[in-house]
């Protein structure tokens, strides 16, 4: 039957020649690292976070008289509605966890050099997609942490001088967060990011596929080594098959990706869903001590310890577009970060400021 | 200039200004309309707030605080804090006005403190008449 099938297939759309270049004969490189299948396990997230959404859109009411009881609805009401909720709230918050991990290996790892500029760009701003479906999607409960930390972020356009005040009533639909804003972030969330980030996914997959995965800096040399003058796929003729051998190790990651997610669901399921996570959203009382998700931490103690909000917000996105542009900046060719103390010294002393901001953040 | 440059010139300019025929009605699509009632008066009891305490109220759609501050009388502000929109909360003990979050502190005149926040409260025309307040 199965020889059947692939015959038909075989005929019709060259399944056998399809499998050879794509999967068998698409060769990775010897010395790849288990870093390499972050990627991969981003993509898996994202599927997982589409299948889940799916599901809680059958019982979700995007209205705000109705929103914060659909949810709850679907956690206590619904057969398996926790399972899905959990499911693509723990799942929110991995995957952010996963691409933040897969950017800094692939800076590690010195991949954004040329000629991957545009992959390292179009990653990055998939990065910042994913953070916008985390925020967008964070407001759809409408309880109180989701409602304050939407007035938070809506306001921060108001730094800015002239246009700041429209942004933010154009963001919210009104003065305040209200009914209005929870039907532009439900449409953000559920057509115009999803567009946005298979758009960037295909353009991101597309240029890996077309220059060929790059191979880690340490250990051996190979064709990467060699200037890039003039267009050529990196073929790693003297690597393993991207199947089996690759798609093993991607497998084993998204394996472990579930596992912690269903740790998280069984064992500590309210970790990412605190009190105010299940409190109905009151625009007249600011909960005491409100705190944005993790991944929001550390730009949070930075506005708050900048007394400046100008100031404060104008350095947040200067950084985000300097890590964005990077590779154009760092247009050195040794792309071994070991060899170049000074970019190394300024990579961990980034984590360090990241990881330090964040910590003060969540206890201050 | 020669035909094949002059058609594309052409076709460059149909091409923007289709473009942004599209941009300006989006812009208005999104801005939210105007209209919103401005101008209520929103009118209390002086003896719902004795010396020194605070009420709650909502002034123009603005959350919004009338205090009694010993000594000096009535105030009306306005809650939303003017660093990033959170609801300020009156500290009775403390005599100020503190932000949950990102810890702006304003004194209860409306004025920063400490903090992070730009510039003071909004203020709201308050007037005693009788045993009423009335604010805006």
């Amino acid at each position: 039957m199965s020889g059947k099938i692939k015959n038909w297939l075989k005929i019709r759309i060259g399944i056998e020649e399809l499998i050879k270049t794509q999967l068998t004969g698409y060769m990775v490189p010897g010395n790849i690292n288990i870093f390499y299948t972050l990627g991969f396990v981003a993509l898996a997230a994202f599927i997982s976070q589409i299948i889940t959404g799916f599901f809680l859109l059958i019982y979700y009411v995007p209205h705000s008289d109705h929103a914060f009881r659909s949810v709850q609805d679907i956690m206590n009401k619904a057969p398996y509605g926790w399972l899905f909720r959990q499911m693509h709230a723990v799942g929110s918050n991995l995957m952010a966890a996963i691409v933040i991990l897969h950017m800094f290996s692939v800076f590690f790892m010195g991949s954004y050099k040329k000629p991957r500029e545009m992959t390292w760009v179009a990653g990055l701003l998939m990065l910042l997609i994913t953070f916008t479906f985390c925020l967008s999607g964070y407001l759809l409960s409408w309880s109180q942490l989701s409602y304050w930390a939407t007035t938070i972020v809506t306001a921060m356009p108001t730094a800015f001088p002239y246009v700041g005040e429209f942004i933010t009533r154009m963001l919210r639909g009104g003065e305040a967060v209200s009914g209005t804003t929870l039907n532009r972030f439900f449409a953000l969330h559920v057509t115009f990011l999803p567009l946005f980030l298979l758009t960037f996914l295909a353009t991101h997959l597309f240029l890996v596929r077309r220059i060929g995965i790059s191979s880690p800096p340490f250990g051996k040399s190979g064709e990467g080594r060699q200037s890039w003058t003039e267009y050529r796929h990196e073929s790693h003729t003297e690597g393993y098959p991207f199947y089996p051998f690759f798609v093993q190790k991607e497998m084993l990651m998204t394996a472990a990706y579930f596992a912690v997610m269903f740790f998280i669901i069984s064992f500590l399921p309210a970790l990412f869903l605190p009190e105010d996570a299940n409190t109905p959203a009151d625009p007249l009382k600011t909960p005491a001590h409100i705190k944005p998700e993790w991944y929001f931490l550390a730009p949070y103690q930075m506005l708050k310890i900048i007394p400046n909000k100008l100031l404060g917000i104008s350095i947040q996105i200067i950084l985000v577009m300097l890590f964005i542009l990077w590779p154009f900046f760092d247009t050195k060719k040794e792309e071994n970060i070991l060899k170049r103390h000074l970019l190394l010294a300024l990579f961990i002393l980034s984590v360090i400021a990241w990881i330090a901001l964040t910590i003060w953040g969540r206890y201050s | 200039m020669n035909r094949r440059r002059f058609l594309i010139s052409f076709l460059g300019l149909l091409g923007t200004t289709v473009l942004v025929s599209f941009v300006y009605p989006l812009v208005r699509f999104l801005a939210p309309p105007g209209g919103e009632a401005k101008g209520k008066k929103v009118v209390i009891k002086r003896s719902e707030i004795p010396a020194g305490s605070a009420k709650d109220i909502v002034v123009d759609n603005i959350p919004s605080i009338v205090i009694n501050v010993p000594d000096k009388g009535f105030i009306a502000l306005s809650r939303v804090c003017t660093h990033l929109g959170c609801l300020v909360e009156y500290d009775k003990i403390k005599k100020r006005l503190l932000c949950p979050c990102h810890a702006g502190v304003y004194d209860l005149e409306g004025k920063v403190v400490s903090g992070p926040p730009p510039k003071p409260l909004q203020k709201f025309v308050l007037r005693v008449v009788g045993e009423d307040i009335v604010i805006g």
